[in-house]
Parts: C-alpha cells; structure tokens; sequence
C-alpha cells in the first residue's frame, strides 16, 4: 500500500470520528409565524445574563446572528454589543425586560423609542442557556528533557449544551415562538508523544440547531 | 553526545532566566481595569451637577485584604475605570456636569452648580474559581453616594450595590476575565444609578423643592 492513500484513510478516519460525537435535539413552539419573513426591519439576538452559576456566552449569541445572515443576506441581525451599548442602561442585566410588556414601559422614554425606531428592530431573540463540561476522566503525563519531550495516556470528557430561545415581536409586544435545543458530546485526547484532541463540536451544533430553526421562523426562504 | 557541547556560561544564562520566570510568577497578578463605557440613553435631568472625585476613589484598588499588597494573590486597579464610566454616565444624566476645582467647604472657591456628588467604594468582594469552585469570576462593589452644596452643605447620602461577573469558558487568561467582570460590575453600577437617582427620597425631595421653588416665585401653580 502507497502512502497516499494511507493518509487519506487516515484523515477519513479522524474527520468520521470528530464528527460523529455529538447528538442534538430540538424542540420548537411557534405561536405566530410572519408569512413573509421580517422585511427590512432587524432583528437583535441577547443572552440572558440573570443565573448566578452559568452566563449565556457571548460568543454562542455571536454564532447564532453569524448562521443566521449568512444564511438569509436579507436579515439584518444587530450585533449584541452594539445593541446593548446603543441602549445603555436600558439591557444590562439588572435592567433587561423580562416579558414583552416590560417593553412598553421602556418605550415612553422618548429616546429608547427613537433609538428602537432608528434601529427598526422588529424582532427581541433571548437566549438562555450554556455549555457545560459534565463529565471527564483519564490521564495523561507529560515529560521534558534535554533529549525532547512528550505525553502519554488518554483523556475522555463529555460537553453538555442547552439553549432556550424565546422570539419576542417588538411591535405587537407579545411572545411569538419559543425554540429549544440541546446536544452532548464526547470528546477525546489520546496521547503518544503527541497529544491529538478529537473534539465534539456541542456548542457549534447546539448554535445551528436553534439558528436553523429560527432562520425558518425569520426567513421567507425556508 | 548534545550535552557535552553546552558551555558552562550558558547554562547558567539558562538557569539565570529560569530563575527570572519563575520570579515573575511569584508576585501578585495585576490588572488595570479597562474598558469602554457608552453614555446612557435618556433625558439628561435639567441640572448643573459637579464631581468631585476623591483622591482614594480615583485611585482606588483592591486586593485580598486578609494578606499584605504585597502577599496578596490578586490587585486589582479600578480608579481611572471608575472616573472614566461615572464621567461618561453623568455628563449624559444631566445637563451639564462639572468637574469641581477643590473638594467643596466652607470658604472653598468653586464653580457655580446646583449640587456636587461624591463618591466612595465602601466595599468591594471579589470571587475567583480558586475560591468558589464555579466556572465564574465575580466582583461585588458598594458605594456611597453624597450629594452636598457647593458649600459643603449635605443633601442627601445613600449606598448602591453593584455586581459583575464573567464566565471563565471564552476568556483566555484569568486577568482577562477580572477586567471583564470589573468593567461589567461598573457597567451595572452605571445602570443602577442611572435608574434609582431619582428614587431616593432625599434626592427626591430635593428635586421637588428645587424645581417647584422657581415656578411658585414665579406665580405659577
């Protein structure tokens, strides 16, 4: 046997395995859908930041905005940072509305009504949720010396992640669909000499997931 | 067969910088709070209202106070964060805000303005994974609040809580993610001030007088 093909076994054989190590799931409630997607107006995806023991991460909100206007370039999808700063003090945790009818109460500062108006935001995306690291176990050992070093052993660990998403319509003020998902993956670091991580993508499959369905809920195209 | 070739002044170059890194990481982990503070949006309250930062809040910063400055694990420097967000809040809460020339008093030449705010930390907690197990960096600040007169006379004096925190899972360094949980717990401070101001009874009945005296002289109802 050539060596070629050999590698190209090889790199079939670790691409099979580091795909094929995550399950996912996903719930979907949708109250009112729009029967021509959202139009021009824009649409701003928030992490909820209200549990003391986990954060909704902001780079999973990032993930889910990114999936969603690529995949629909009529979308507008305001980045979390600017939207918050744009609106500051009104979106910190300690101010965030927590139902739609909050909304109103905010919206009779002229200000925030103007800056919603500028910023034609049509739909208010929550989502709540994180990875976790959940389980782990093995070992591995490293060494170093004058003639060079490396590791032995074998490391395992499963990633657990759960997204909530609830789809606010900011103009009738009023909860229109709620979107739920959740994957495990199991990761895998054998080690000799060279550590080789094969990694479960959980959080990347949890944020196609829930922005596949949401991209159903805001596109015309799906 | 390598090592027969190194030279003696090179191994104790390497020995030397070894020596030098492993120094390093003996002192205290420092980190001076940076961040960008947006101006708050809402309708600046009709007021010329003066600051006047003391010299231990401009400077202020934390370390675990159970040990020396020097002992301690972490120092954290919040002063220049804390003037830059509360600079950015008030110059967009009220009409106008003034940096005060000298702390006010009695016989103390100043600006004329309606009122001056000082602030203080009174308390600052911080929590790291080391301490709490959890995947989350936490900083917990109180401040008190007064507002006198130009001249030194007190209006009003309240304490505020503010809290930040950060998930360590998409920092990359543990520095990294105290700045951010500083710069959030300010973020918060600025929130809660900005919505509670008015809500102070002292401040509040404060307003009241100053605005309805005006419209009274003036025959209004």
């Amino acid at each position: 046997m050539t060596s070629t093909p050999l590698r190209a076994l090889l790199l079939g054989a670790v691409i099979t395995t580091t795909s094929a190590c995550v399950t996912s799931e996903v719930d979907e409630m949708v109250f009112n859908v729009p029967t021509e997607g959202i139009g021009d107006s824009s649409v701003v995806i928030l992490g909820r930041r209200h549990a003391s023991d986990y954060e909704t991460e902001p780079d999973f909100i990032e993930c889910v905005g990114d999936h969603i206007s690529s995949k629909d370039r009529s979308i507008t999808v305001i980045g979390e940072l600017e939207f918050i700063n744009a609106l500051y003090p009104w979106f910190e945790p300690r101010t965030a509305p927590l139902k739609p009818e909050d909304i109103d109460k905010l919206m009779l500062q002229e200000p925030v009504a103007m800056k919603m108006a500028e910023l034609k935001t049509e739909y208010m995306i929550w989502i709540d949720g994180s990875t976790e690291r959940t389980d782990s176990a093995g070992s591995m050992t490293c060494a170093i010396g004058p003639g060079g070093g490396g590791c032995f052993g074998f490391g395992t660990w499963t990633n657990e992640a759960s997204y909530e998403a609830a789809i606010w319509d900011f103009t009738d003020r009023a909860e229109v669909g709620r979107v739920n998902t959740s994957a495990t993956g199991q990761s895998y670091m054998p080690a000799v000499v060279v550590p080789i991580p094969i990694i479960a993508p959980v959080q990347g499959t949890a944020c196609d997931g829930i922005a596949n369905q949401l991209l159903e809920f805001l596109s015309s195209e799906y | 067969m390598s090592r027969s070739m190194i030279s003696a002044p090179e191994v104790r170059l390497a020995l030397a910088a070894a020596l030098l890194v492993l120094l390093s990481a003996c002192g205290p982990a420092r980190v001076d709070v940076e961040g960008q503070f947006p101006e708050p949006l809402m309708e600046p309250l009709p007021l010329t209202m003066g600051v006047w930062y003391p010299e231990e809040f401009a400077n202020h910063e934390f370390f675990d106070k159970a040990k020396t400055r020097q002992e301690s694990s972490w120092i954290v420097k919040t002063g220049q964060a804390q003037v830059q967000m509360w600079d950015k809040l008030w110059g967009g809460m009220f009409y106008e805000m003034v940096h005060m020339k000298g702390q006010p008093g009695p016989g103390q030449m100043n600006q004329i303005v309606d009122a001056v705010i000082i602030p203080h930390v009174e308390e600052l907690q911080y929590a790291i994974p080391a301490h709490t197990n959890i995947k989350v960096y936490e900083i917990w600040m109180r401040y008190r609040f007064e507002m006198i007169s130009s001249s030194g006379q007190p209006i009003a004096e309240w304490t505020m809580t503010s809290y930040g925190k950060t998930p360590t899972a998409f920092m990359q360094t543990d520095e990294g993610a105290v700045n951010l949980a500083a710069v959030m717990a300010l973020r918060d401070a600025g929130a809660n001030f900005a919505t509670n101001f008015t809500r102070v009874p002292a401040v509040q009945d404060w307003l009241q007088e100053k605005w309805q005296t005006p419209q009274s002289e003036e025959g209004v109802p």
